[in-house]
C-alpha cells in the first residue's frame, strides 16, 4: 500500500497517478462503495471514506486495517486535513482527529508515504 | 537541550514527544499538563494521554496559566504540553494574562523551564493552514501562538513536525542528534 497525503487541490492525485503508474482503476471516497473499495486499485478523497465510516458507527481505524488486508495494494490519497484551527462543530472535531489517527495507522503500514506540496511530491517514508 | 515538536491534529506529536523524554534516559520525568478540564470530551482526552504515559513513569505537573510559577524540580526532563492550550488559556481564561501580555507571559515561562530543566521537550500544533477566514478573536489567538512558536523554535536545538507518526526534522543541531 502506498499512501498520499497533502493539502487540498495539490494535485495529489495527478501525482499518484504518474508516481506509481496507476492510470486507471480509481474510485472517489466520497461516493464508492466498500466493494469498490476493496477491488479498487487507487481511492482519493480517502477522509471522506473515513467520515462515512464514522456516521456509520464505524470504527475507522479497524476499518482501514481490514481494507489493507482485503486489498493490500491499493493506493490511497487523503486531505491532510489537522492543520487548522479545532473546529466548533463536535462531528468535524472528531472527524478531524480520526482522520489523523487512522492515517498514522496507515502511514505505518504504508510501503510509501509521499506528501504533496503544490503538485510536488516530498517522500517521508520508503522510495527511491 | 529544547526540543520543539509540532504536527497537526491527531497525529501522533505527543507520543513522539513522550518517545524523546525516554531516550534522555533515567532521571525525573515531569509532564506539564496544560489542558483545563471542562466538558465529557476533554475529560476524554486527557484520560486518553494519561493511559499513554502510564507506564512512562511520569510525574504530572498541572499548570493551565503562569507557567512562570510552575514548581519542578531541577534538572529534570520535562514535557510541556500543549503551547495550543497555554495560549488558549492564557488569552481566555480570567486568571490569563489576556491577549496583549499572552505572548510574554508564555515565553518568560519557557526561558525558565529552559534555565531549570536539563532537557525540555515542547508540544505545539499547526492549526494555521486550513484556509478558513475565523472571527477576530479566533484570528488574534492565531496570530499570538504563531509568535510563539516561532520563538520557541529560534531558542531550539531541536524542532520536528510530526507527519502521521512520521517525523521530518525542521531544525536539527547535529551534535545532538545520532
Amino acid at each position: 500500500m502506498n499512501l498520499v497525503i497533502g493539502g487540498a487541490f495539490q494535485g495529489k492525485v495527478a501525482y499518484a497517478k504518474e508516481t506509481f503508474r496507476i492510470m486507471d482503476g480509481w474510485v472517489d471516497g466520497a461516493v464508492c462503495t466498500e466493494k469498490e473499495l476493496e477491488n479498487c486499485r487507487g481511492v482519493f478523497q480517502f477522509q471522506e471514506v473515513i467520515r462515512r465510516w464514522m456516521k456509520k458507527e464505524q470504527n475507522p481505524v479497524q476499518k482501514a486495517e481490514e481494507l489493507l488486508l482485503k486489498n493490500p495494494e491499493i493506493c490511497i490519497v487523503t486531505n491532510e486535513q489537522g492543520y487548522g484551527v479545532v473546529p466548533v462543530d463536535a462531528f468535524d472535531r472528531r472527524w478531524r482527529e480520526t482522520t489523523g489517527r487512522t492515517c498514522t495507522l496507515l502511514a505505518t503500514k504504508a510501503d510509501e508515504v509521499h506528501r504533496v506540496v503544490c503538485g510536488i511530491g516530498m517522500v517521508l517514508k520508503g522510495g527511491k | 537541550m529544547m526540543h520543539l515538536v509540532t504536527g497537526g491534529s491527531g497525529s501522533g506529536k505527543s507520543s513522539f514527544a513522550e518517545e524523546q523524554i525516554l531516550r534522555f534516559g533515567e532521571g525525573r520525568r515531569i509532564y506539564i499538563a496544560t489542558m483545563h478540564p471542562y466538558d465529557q470530551e476533554s475529560f476524554a482526552r486527557i484520560d486518553r494521554h494519561r493511559a499513554m504515559r502510564s507506564k512512562k513513569s511520569f510525574e504530572t505537573v498541572e499548570c493551565y496559566t503562569n507557567l512562570e510559577k510552575v514548581q519542578i524540580p531541577p534538572k529534570a526532563n520535562v514535557l510541556l504540553e500543549c503551547m495550543s492550550n497555554l495560549t488558549a488559556n492564557e488569552i481566555f481564561e480570567p486568571s490569563g494574562a489576556g491577549p496583549k501580555r499572552a505572548a510574554e507571559t508564555i515565553l518568560c515561562g519557557i526561558s525558565r523551564l529552559m534555565d531549570l530543566s536539563e532537557n525540555l521537550v515542547i508540544v505545539t500544533n499547526e492549526i494555521f493552514s486550513d484556509g478558513y477566514t475565523y472571527d477576530k478573536e479566533t484570528r488574534e489567538y492565531q496570530e499570538i501562538l504563531g509568535s510563539i512558536n516561532v520563538r520557541i523554535a529560534s531558542w531550539a536545538d531541536r524542532v520536528t513536525e510530526v507527519v502521521y507518526g512520521i517525523p521530518l526534522e525542521i531544525k536539527t543541531n547535529e551534535k545532538i542528534v545520532e
